[in-house]
């Protein structure tokens, strides 16, 4: 064996790992996301005008302003506080609406306002697979690039699911949350379920007075264990009700419950206080401010909101992304997804979550007004909001009028599932009520609520802003602190691929670091296999200057084999 | 001659597996050409350009929501079509002000036809060649004869010939609503290229195409919320037709499949073994016999050629000496 081939591969290894040594006496270097390389979404969403924020009237319709970024449609308002049959065709048609989507007729008291409402409601699919292509349809983002798959009730539409033929977002008026639904107390409401859905659904009006069974329309709690059976896709069912009580409610369906009502398919619905004139916002798409309240909470209140409170689990979403085939999406929903082994990733006020919820659901406020929150939580667990800079007092529970006497002031609300809270926000600055004005967070707190699939700063939180601190389009002015929130309307920072102090000061000293200084991975391998190469080189060569005593060796071991043989035979 | 045999035999299947390959490649751009969101390949006919130009359109008319009120009692998506672009032609030459035209009509249930065109000519036709009328039912009920699928057509293809009218009696039979919605048709005579039915059943409504003088294969549709994706989906033929809309039902494979495995759902047998023991046994013999079967058999074949081997074995060895 030839020495000086060992002494080349010593050489060899000795350089590398010399290299290797001199390398590590550095750590990494620090590698900086470049804000041009993340995929930027503008702050406010360019698709909404300007326009929809002021105070404005429609047919007659008085609707108050509303200076957040993304404002509810001022036609979708007008439509719902007159009826879809009693506006003009021009704003009908400015909605999307379905022109028998809300129905009032009648003033059966003589009282100024129409007694007689039919509301229809379909069943929409959000972000579920196609057949056609990779992608999901139509799609609705409650965060920059969250894409649970959901269903909703939504208002009877007309026309395409989706923006456009071009487009995979979703029609606007198909969204999360199922919309909040406004009656008044001796109205004699319908609500109509078209199921439009390829699943079967019911509508079960959690706290709301109906009567267990209808003469007309038969069984309509909504529980297929006790009322009627399950509503199957593309069928129709009536839900007849007059309330003789007011309150914040809910309604979900109850077609396996554990299931149906995360992936979307609970809202809001509010009794109020039959008064005179009292004209009410029946839909209010998408939560939030109301820009036309009712009679009774004008009385009592300068603002109120909607706040619905939910939480959904990815897998369980993802399951209507994963199957086309109905049967497959039963199979997965009903019998292989296990509740009790499940937790919750998405926690969305009003259908979204931070930083989305910053254009539709701040409550933005002026000092010593009266404010009325109606909280809602569909969520499968307790949560515990928090208003910063402010104490709040409990009104009512679960829609009925506590004690005036006997009602406290709390900063954390804790609400158990399908709990609603009515709330009265007073911005007196006198220490309690408000610390003065600015740009309060409200929040869950349970620190997971405010995460998206467990990436703070996402989840419920939104804010209590003073007109003062919100700039021009409409989201709190923060810029003056320093304060950059376009890293949060990015989508890879919900897919934790953005370092989130990287620009907390000049040399991103909490930023990434680099891969293994010196020899990488890549360089590594490249680097053995030369090493291989080497190693096959050099035994090809013993191979051929010794091929002489190898033919030998070979030539007297095959005689050895076959002498004994020969000797047998 | 055995040697011969088997190059053949290799040969054959090496080219068996590359004809195979080569095929699977012609397809996948094929797949491509589908993955936009209806799946229809005539809309590929459109340059990028137009579809730039609907891209814009759809900014406009998000953007007119807030001002322009007084310009348009139509449909938002026709209103923008006129704002955005007053030169282009293929809007057709009416600026309509009220809905109740022959464009888009529509009544107080909702009730909608919109692209209806009775009397004008496409440019590659001379004249009408025929005047058919088909009849479409849809509802949950056509669904039955394609499992895995919701919602259906009863039918879902049509054949008409090249420039022929074609009116459609729409029928929902179910008590939702419902759409027939055509894509791809000339965008000159059809806003958008689209021509659209739509009504809740149980209620019928009726409207008039003339379809463009050469092949072609439309996809007709509902667009409500995964009633295409759940089996609402059908194409017309006009004259030899154009390349077929993937995913309809009972004609077209899916783009994308799903995967199905067999369950082990109860079943009558199970329940006339009424002794549990045997049943047990019966459970874990059905469980190993595969492997313990498979185990057997691999030994009886062995034993059972052990002469063979033993033959081959002292051939050689006579050969040898």
């Amino acid at each position: 064996m030839p020495n000086h081939n060992f002494i080349a591969l010593l050489t060899f290894f000795m350089l590398t790992s010399a290299s290797i040594a001199q390398a590590s006496l550095k750590l990494p270097e620090t590698v900086k996301v470049d804000a041009a390389a993340l995929t930027a979404e503008p702050a406010c969403d360019p698709k909404i005008s300007p326009a929809w924020r002021e105070a404005q009237e429609i047919d007659g319709v008085k609707i108050e302003a509303s200076p957040g970024c993304s404002p509810d449609n001022p036609a979708w308002i007008a439509a719902a506080v007159k009826g879809t049959n009693n506006i003009s065709m021009d704003t009908l048609m400015k909605t999307g609406l379905s022109p028998d989507a809300i129905i009032k007729t009648d003033d059966l008291d003589g009282d100024g306002d129409p007694d007689r409402i039919i509301i229809k409601l379909e069943i929409m699919e959000l972000n579920g697979k196609s057949p056609d292509f990779p992608g999901l349809l139509p799609t609705f983002d409650i965060a920059p690039g969250i894409q649970p798959g959901a269903w909703v009730f939504a208002p009877k539409t007309s026309g395409m699911s989706t923006e456009n033929f071009e487009s995979v977002r979703a029609n606007p008026l198909l969204r999360l949350p199922s919309p909040v639904i406004r009656v008044e107390v001796g109205d004699i409401v319908q609500i109509v379920l078209e199921n439009t859905h390829y699943f079967p659904h019911s509508i079960h009006l959690h706290g709301v007075d109906h009567p267990f069974s209808h003469g007309e329309h038969g069984g309509q709690d909504g529980v297929p264990q006790t009322s009627e059976v399950e509503l199957m896709p593309g069928e129709r069912r009536i839900y007849q009700f007059q309330a003789r009580q007011s309150g914040t409610m809910f309604y979900h369906c109850h077609v396996q419950t554990h299931t149906h009502l995360a992936m979307g398919l609970a809202g809001m619905i509010v009794v109020e206080e039959n008064k005179p004139n009292n004209w009410l916002q029946t839909l209010n798409i998408g939560a939030g401010h109301v820009r036309h309240p009712s009679v009774a909470v004008k009385e009592q209140f300068d603002q109120e909101y909607d706040l619905h409170y939910h939480a959904m689990d990815k897998q369980l979403g993802e399951i209507i992304q994963k199957h086309n085939d109905p049967r497959l999406i039963a199979r997965d929903m009903n019998r292989r997804y296990d509740i009790t082994d499940s937790t919750e990733d998405y926690y969305t006020l009003n259908g979204l979550s931070f930083p989305y919820t910053l254009r539709e659901s701040l409550i933005i406020v002026e000092p010593d007004q009266k404010i009325k929150l109606r909280l809602l939580n569909s969520g499968g667990e307790l949560i515990a909001i928090h208003t910063h800079g402010h104490h709040a007092t409990i009104t009512h529970y679960d829609g009925v009028e506590h004690n005036p006497v006997a009602q406290i002031m709390r900063d954390v609300f804790d609400m158990a599932p399908a709990q609603r809270l009515d709330l009265k926000l007073e911005t007196v600055n006198d220490g309690k009520h408000s610390y003065g004005e600015g740009d309060w967070l409200f929040h869950d707190h349970r620190e997971k609520g405010i995460t998206t699939n467990g990436m703070a700063e996402g989840g419920s939180m939104s804010s209590i802003v003073y007109k003062s601190y919100l700039n021009g389009s409409g989201l709190p002015k923060v810029s003056h602190f320093g304060i950059d929130l376009n890293k949060y309307f990015t989508k890879e920072y919900y897919e934790r691929r953005l370092p989130i102090w990287q620009d907390l000061d000049e040399t991103a000293s909490l930023g990434s670091p680099a891969g293994r200084m010196g020899v990488d991975a890549a360089t590594q391998t490249s680097l053995l296999n030369a090493l291989y190469g080497l190693l096959i080189g050099l035994f090809i060569y013993l191979i051929l200057a010794r091929r002489e005593h190898i033919k030998q060796c070979a030539v007297a071991a095959v005689s050895r084999l076959k002498n004994p043989k020969g000797s047998n035979q | 001659m055995a040697r011969i045999t088997t190059i053949t035999f290799l040969l054959a299947g090496i080219l068996a597996f590359s004809a195979n390959a080569i095929a699977q490649q012609q397809t996948k751009p094929n797949e491509h050409d589908h993955h936009d969101h209806s799946g229809h390949t005539t809309t590929q006919d459109s340059t990028d350009a137009l579809t730039e130009h609907d891209h814009n359109h759809e900014g406009e008319h998000t953007m007119d929501h807030s001002g322009h009120h007084d310009l348009s009692a139509e449909h938002p998506i026709d209103h923008s079509a006129h704002t955005a672009d007053p030169q282009s032609t293929e809007h057709g030459d009416a600026h309509h002000h009220h809905h109740m035209d022959h464009d888009h009509i529509m009544d107080h249930e909702g009730t909608m036809i919109m692209g209806q065109n009775l009397d004008k000519l496409p440019s590659s036709c001379k004249s009408i060649s025929e005047e058919v009328e088909i009849t479409v039912r849809a509802g949950r009920k056509y669904a039955a004869k394609f499992p895995g699928t919701a919602f259906g057509f009863d039918q879902q293809q049509w054949h008409v010939k090249p420039c022929s009218k074609v009116t459609w009696h729409f029928i929902n039979e179910d008590n939702i609503r419902h759409q027939f919605m055509m894509h791809g048709l000339p965008k000159y005579l059809y806003k958008y290229g689209m021509f659209h039915l739509e009504v809740t059943g149980p209620k019928t409504v009726s409207g008039t195409i003339i379809v463009p003088g050469s092949d072609d294969t439309f996809l007709v549709h509902c667009d409500i919320s995964h009633h295409m994706e759940k089996g609402m989906k059908a194409q017309l033929v006009v004259g030899k037709g154009g390349e077929n809309i993937p995913s309809i039902p009972g004609l077209t494979p899916y783009n994308i499949n799903d995967t199905y495995e067999a369950e082990n759902l109860p079943r009558i047998s199970d329940k006339a073994e009424q002794n549990t023991v045997i049943k047990q046994i019966t459970a874990f013999t059905n469980k190993n016999f595969q492997n313990y079967g498979m185990l057997l058999s691999g030994l009886v074949i062995g034993l059972l050629s052990i002469p063979l081997f033993k033959k081959i074995l002292f051939r050689k060895r006579v050969l040898s000496a």
